[in-house]
């Protein structure tokens, strides 16, 4: 598949446009679920967007020195706009050219250890626990989206993502696939930070984990970041293994993607409030669960169902 | 003879035994408490005949600065017999110039903080306590001043030394320190806990607390008469302020044997256990939010609303009623409360049902309490914890059963043991004593008597009595020691909430525990601190905030104190 240049950078700007300004409104949108469960009435829908308003507006303030610290903030948010080039939004991914899944793996894996970094230079105890525990939940949820990723490669023959979405619409709802799109979802729980998977930011036992002494500005673009992934992530999902109907008209696929990922989000945030946090061991064990139950999909894949 | 007497008279018989002429007297100055004075020497071995033969439990130490009455110090160690429905008070006399006295610590455990606590207030050592540094006080307060000797002026103000650090436990080798508090999410009230922990697990810990110490105790005793102290009682917990001031007055009245009217004693039940609903499901909501489940949290508490309401209905209060005085009650029940009463009974008990189920059949909640900060029956008995905590660990100790007070002998309480010591286990044993509560609160609604509400006192309180009561808070027994004195006051006003002893067995609870189970461990003691040491109030026309400081609210009060 060739595309002129104009085109591509254009889904690029589209996409990184899409990530950035509908991540904050759908989590005003999931916030508002929560409270209805809660019995509450809730912040308005608005509120993340005058939440990083009022953060950019704040004095920035640093707990250390140096460049990578510094940086980090907009290394991490700007670590996952790529990541929203890599994954199609209704069309084909902006950036295919520049890379397959494997690429995508790894791009969607900077911006935790960013903040990982982040966090042990911050040297608060708190931060150092809360990203040690970051680090392990990364390292077991990471290999469910690879098999469950792979899983979709094997099928269609090729790593990259516009071509596993293109098998699927060929082919239709399998069984692997089946298994791989709710490892993948169990996978976005964590990613996405929420219950009963918040672990590492757990503000009861570790007051926020890695971002407890980020402020201001800082805290902003980590906000940011962490709902724009959450927004690409769910994306992901619904395209590589939910591409129905795609009807191939950018302009209905686009806001159909968007609905589909909007109710991706609703299922992950009811999950999120009706459960409490389970402790580190209990998650990774959980996750060591979810893995083997992939594994079990990549065998369906082999054999072809 | 009454099961009282029998356990008394077996109880001198044995102290006799075992510290011969050491026993000086043995009274019985109320029929549910023995008095036994014994010289100091002979404090441990009849502590331990109590305690380990007799299987008593230890409930507080009384320290009194008596120079002026009888020229020493007394330390009174208090124990229960739950089931002989007895107190036992141990009376040590310590002389003036050698204030020192065996620590009872080594065969009572759970006596550790009451004997620091002495030490502090009333400058009368515990030869031979493990744990040398101070209690209560604070850091920079200076050595030598014993707040609660009489000597001491209820208004000195030490003048603050600044850089004194607390004296810290240093972690064991290869540990690193984790602290939770002095300000931490989880804790509604400041208090440092210090985590010794290797990677994520527990190995150790210490404690301070006390950071928002009142003196309370000291005003009761030197400012205020014996019917303004309720209205101070009441304050000294936001939750359960009614039980403490009703504890106080039973305190009171049992030393001046004062005969509280039958509807009083009804009244004081329904107040009583209307607080412990309101705070079980406070306690519920916070326990959810400590393991991040928030939707128990606002359900919980919007059940728990209604409650509040039928409190205010009542009173004109939410919280802190202001009903308690001495002989009864100074509010009856409106005469139309009880329909209103039972619908919201009913609607609460409704409501209440649903998120128990939920969260009875939750995976998730098993599992981050099941075997989480394990409280064994054994190390529960040697720390004398109360309530809840208790009762999780198959200690089957209540004080509306084994020593009735208010209408608990004529409303039977049913109460709620679970043996395996677990955070699951307190969760259980306050969910079934939610509703045992309103059980209790419609039966009492439904036999409330006619009748006078508060006894008419004629005489003034007879000086040197001396009055032991318990009430059973939601948090477990709160003791009131009350020993009367002249100027319509008493000479001496103890209390004891129950977090006292609960606190005590945080470090058996929480060693070997992930850092991640001891918020909802030390949650699930129900802790309460302290109470609220300023005032802050909104204006809500500017939208202004005042912060009131103590000095404010002198003026203030001063000024009110002006008018009138």
């Amino acid at each position: 598949m060739s595309t002129s240049l104009p085109t591509t950078a254009g889904l690029a700007v589209l996409n990184v446009a899409l990530a950035l300004l509908l991540a904050p409104l759908f989590e005003g949108l999931l916030r508002k679920l929560k409270a209805a469960i809660h019995s509450r009435k809730g912040p308005p829908v608005v509120q993340p967007y005058l939440d990083l308003l009022k953060l950019l507006g704040k004095e920035d303030l640093r707990t250390a020195g140096g460049g990578l610290y510094g940086a980090a903030p907009a290394l991490t948010l700007g670590s996952v706009l790529v990541l929203a080039t890599l994954v199609p939004i209704g069309a084909r991914p902006p950036l295919s050219f520049a890379g397959d899944v494997v690429v995508l793996l790894y791009v969607a894996a900077i911006s935790a250890v960013l903040l990982m970094l982040t966090a042990f230079a911050s040297a608060s105890p708190y931060a150092s626990v809360g990203s040690s525990r970051e680090m392990m939940m990364l390292l077991s949820v990471e290999p469910v989206m690879v098999v469950a990723l792979v899983v979709g490669a094997l099928k269609a023959g090729t790593l990259a993502t516009g071509g596993i979405i293109v098998w699927q619409l060929a082919n239709g709802p399998t069984i692997s696939m089946a298994i791989a799109g709710i490892a993948f979802f169990l996978a976005l729980q964590a990613q996405a930070g929420k219950l009963p998977f918040d672990i590492p930011e757990a503000d009861q036992e570790v007051m926020g984990g890695p971002l407890i002494e980020q402020s201001g500005p800082r805290l902003a673009l980590f906000r940011w970041a962490a709902w724009s992934k959450q927004f690409v992530l769910a994306v992901l999902l619904v395209e590589v293994f939910l591409p129905w109907p795609g009807t191939g008209a950018f302009l209905l696929d686009v806001p159909l993607t968007l609905v589909k990922a909007l109710a991706v989000l609703v299922v992950v945030a009811l999950v999120d409030v009706v459960n409490p946090r389970l402790r580190i061991d209990q998650a990774l064990g959980y996750y060591l669960r979810v893995g083997f139950a992939s594994v079990a999909a990549l065998a369906f894949a082999v054999i072809g169902m | 003879m009454r099961i009282e007497q029998a356990a008394a008279n077996g109880t001198v018989d044995l102290v006799r035994e075992r510290v011969g002429a050491a026993l000086i007297t043995a009274t019985q100055p109320h029929a549910d408490t023995l008095y036994l004075r014994v010289e100091k020497a002979a404090v441990r071995a009849a502590a331990a005949a109590l305690a380990d033969d007799l299987g008593a439990r230890f409930m507080i130490t009384t320290g009194i600065d008596r120079r002026e009455l009888t020229n020493d110090f007394g330390i009174l160690h208090l124990f229960s017999f739950d089931r002989g429905h007895l107190f036992v008070m141990l009376d040590c006399a310590v002389a003036p110039g050698d204030e020192r006295i065996d620590s009872i610590t080594p065969v009572v455990p759970g006596a550790n903080w009451a004997e620091r606590e002495f030490r502090d207030v009333v400058g009368v050592s515990p030869e031979g306590h493990p744990d040398p540094r101070r209690l209560l006080l604070a850091d920079d307060w200076p050595d030598g001043v014993w707040p609660l000797r009489r000597d001491v002026p209820y208004n000195l103000q030490p003048s603050p030394v600044a850089g004194v650090r607390p004296p810290l436990a240093s972690p064991p080798a290869g540990s690193s320190v984790v602290t939770i508090g002095p300000f931490f999410p989880v804790l509604e009230e400041p208090s440092q806990w210090r985590l010794f922990v290797e990677g994520e697990t527990v190995v150790g810990c210490d404690y301070r607390g006390f950071y928002n110490h009142r003196g309370i105790e000291k005003l009761g005793e030197a400012v205020l008469t014996y019917n303004e102290i309720p209205y101070l009682a009441e304050r000294i917990c936001g939750i359960c302020g009614f039980i403490h001031s009703t504890c106080y007055c039973q305190a009171v009245e049992k030393a001046a044997a004062i005969e509280v009217p039958r509807r009083a004693r009804y009244i004081r039940t329904i107040m009583l256990e209307l607080e412990r609903i309101h705070s079980h499901l406070l306690w519920l909501g916070i326990a959810g939010h400590i393991v991040g489940f928030d939707t128990v949290l606002m359900q919980a508490w919007r059940i728990r609303e209604p409650v509040m309401w039928l409190a205010e209905e009542i009173s004109g209060n939410r919280k802190t009623y202001g009903m308690s005085t001495i002989g009864g009650v100074r509010r009856d029940l409106p005469a139309d409360l009880t329909s209103k009463a039972l619908e919201i009974l009913a609607e609460v008990e409704r409501e209440f049902m649903a998120v128990r189920s939920a969260i009875v059949g939750d995976g998730t909640l098993m599992a981050r309490t099941k075997d989480v900060g394990v409280l064994a029956n054994e190390a529960a008995r040697r720390a004398c914890v109360v309530g809840p905590p208790a009762r999780g660990s198959g200690v089957p100790i209540d004080a509306r059963l084994d020593h009735p007070y208010a209408a608990y002998d004529e409303v039977g309480v049913r109460i709620a043991v679970h043996e395996e010591g677990d955070t699951w286990a307190r969760v259980l044993v306050r969910v079934e004593e939610l509703l045992e509560s309103i059980r209790l609160v419609r039966e009492a609604v439904a036999a409330l008597p006619e009748g006078p509400i508060v006894a008419e006192i004629r005489e003034e309180i007879p000086p040197g009595r001396i009055g032991v009561s318990v009430v059973e808070a939601p948090r477990g027994e709160a003791v009131h020691v009350v020993v009367t004195g002249g100027d319509n006051r008493p000479y001496r006003w103890r209390v004891r909430a129950p977090t006292y002893p609960n606190l005590q067995a945080m470090p058996v609870m929480i060693a070997g525990a992930a850092i991640a189970d001891v918020p909802i461990t030390l949650g699930s003691l129900d802790p309460c601190f302290s109470c609220t040491e300023r005032v802050e109030s909104v204006d809500v026309r500017t939208r202004a905030v005042k912060v009131y400081s103590q000095g404010d609210l002198l003026r203030l009060s001063r000024a009110a104190g002006g008018r009138r």
